[in-house]
């Protein structure tokens, strides 16, 4: 006897949410959807991938693969991220209340701008975040170790608050 | 504990994750810490402008249809490997983001099919007798899913409502204090005029989300039960088919999924899930003083 897995309606519940993290990751509407529709695709022809119970991080752990796909296909010879050569803290930003009052003044052109000055694994990462998922889950969407989640997600809120000191001005 | 540590551990304290005595020890150092105490803020303040204001995109509804009709056509179903028990599912979204979006419900030890299949059986409408079982072998396949769907999306908020070890983001002085607290965090104005009364006090108000769209939520309590209300934008979202039932001004699509009551109704532009454990009779009491009568 088998069991059915992820059906289309299955699949289908979970596109509002991948087209948004597509649409920020590749910044295009043409893009996201061609993105989108690749990942999902590809979910009903990877059957042997499919565990019951997450469909959404399966979903999105697809999602990423062909975005890195895609990516390499068009630009080979760039890094995906810059997660790993952040240099310094957030000391600088913390001297002063200046910080706090900029966050909560900005709009949300501010936080699109900043967010799209990313690089990919940092924007990927603080979406992932938003979007609800766990440490595990982010971990295993973007293929590393668990506990190197949680400090990568670090630097990216360092990165993006860098980035929005520059943007809302 | 030192600054390292306690900035180490405003990560985790926004995603919810200290238990035992790190919270308190935590709060204890921010207390005396005015560094510290800084940068908690900033944490919240970034959580907060990426949750409320960063702007949620939508695919075009001919996307949608046209996607639809690509994955019909690619062909039905995927199946699971064998092997691998299913990952547990969070019990409840974290706390600090509009976008922490409750995630697909547990599965346990249920593949996702036997799932569908006991929400089919526990969603059916109540039909008169002699009507069509929604639920029987021929019936619409996806009608049925779709009807599932909101309901137990319906189901995770309100779990993840109760399970959540934080006060509600605007704690109730009344209904004209959670009400405009909604002013700029959701795109539409909820309308609800009940303001809560001994039988039913009024909680408080939070963000949710239903299939993508923000929701405002109501806390409600039936004495010790937690009763959640939530309301959103219904344009576009499946609705549950069948028999209804006439409460208030609404005809009113009552369900139950994963042992939850949950009422369904739409007013206008606008879609009401109220999901508890209390008795039904009870809920549709609340739901007749939320939309009353004209």
């Amino acid at each position: 006897m088998t069991t059915p897995g992820a059906s289309v309606d299955e699949i289908l519940v979970h596109t509002g949410a991948l087209y948004n993290h597509a649409r920020y990751l590749t910044g295009g509407d043409v893009e996201a959807e061609d993105l989108v529709q690749e990942t999902c695709l590809r979910a009903i022809a990877s059957a042997d991938s499919y565990r019951p119970g997450n469909c959404k991080a399966w979903l999105f752990r697809i999602l990423r693969n062909a975005f890195i796909d895609t990516r390499r296909k068009r630009r080979p010879e760039q890094p995906l991220g810059e997660l790993d050569v952040v240099e310094g803290g957030d000391g600088e930003l913390l001297r002063d209340d200046f910080e706090l009052e900029r966050l909560r003044g900005v709009v949300a052109e501010d936080i699109q701008s900043a967010l799209a000055a990313l690089s990919e694994d940092a924007r990927a990462i603080i979406l992932l975040d938003l979007e609800g998922f766990t440490e595990s889950e982010v971990a295993e969407l973007m293929s590393c170790a668990a506990g190197t989640v949680k400090s990568r997600l670090s630097r990216a809120r360092v990165l993006l608050r860098r980035r929005l000191r520059e943007y809302a001005r | 504990m030192d600054c390292a540590r306690a900035k180490d551990l405003l990560g985790d304290s926004r995603a919810g994750r200290l238990d035992g005595a790190t919270p308190a020890a935590l709060e204890a150092h921010l207390a005396g810490c005015a560094d510290c105490r800084r940068a908690a803020a900033v944490e919240r303040a970034l959580d907060a402008a990426l949750a409320e204001r960063l702007p949620r995109h939508r695919a075009s509804a001919d996307f949608e249809r046209r996607l639809r009709d690509r994955l019909a056509a690619a062909g039905g179903t995927a199946r699971p490997a064998a092997g691998p028990s299913p990952p547990s599912a969070r019990a409840a979204a974290r706390p600090g983001g509009g976008w922490r979006v409750f995630a697909t419900p547990a599965a346990s030890a249920l593949g996702a099919a036997a799932l569908v299949v006991l929400a089919l059986r526990v969603a059916a409408p109540r039909a008169p007798a002699g009507a069509p079982n929604e639920s029987a072998p021929g019936a619409s396949l996806a009608s049925s899913l779709a009807s599932w769907d909101l309901v137990d999306e319906a189901v995770s908020d309100h779990l993840r409502v109760v399970a959540s070890t934080h006060p509600p983001e605007i704690a109730s002085g009344g209904i004209h204090q959670v009400k405009p607290w909604f002013t700029g965090r959701v795109d539409f104005a909820p309308r609800v005029a009940f303001a809560g009364d001994d039988d039913f006090p009024l909680v408080g108000g939070s963000l949710g989300y239903v299939r993508d769209h923000k929701a405002a939520v109501f806390q409600f309590r039936r004495r010790l039960h937690a009763i959640t209300l939530l309301v959103f934008p219904a344009a576009g979202l499946p609705w549950p088919s069948g028999a209804a039932v006439s409460l208030g001004r609404h005809d009113v699509v009552e369900r139950t999924a994963r042992g939850f009551s949950v009422l369904l109704w739409r007013d206008a532009d606008l879609g009401y899930a109220l999901v508890s454990d209390v008795a039904r009779p009870e809920l549709e009491a609340l739901v007749s003083k939320i939309t009353p009568a004209l």
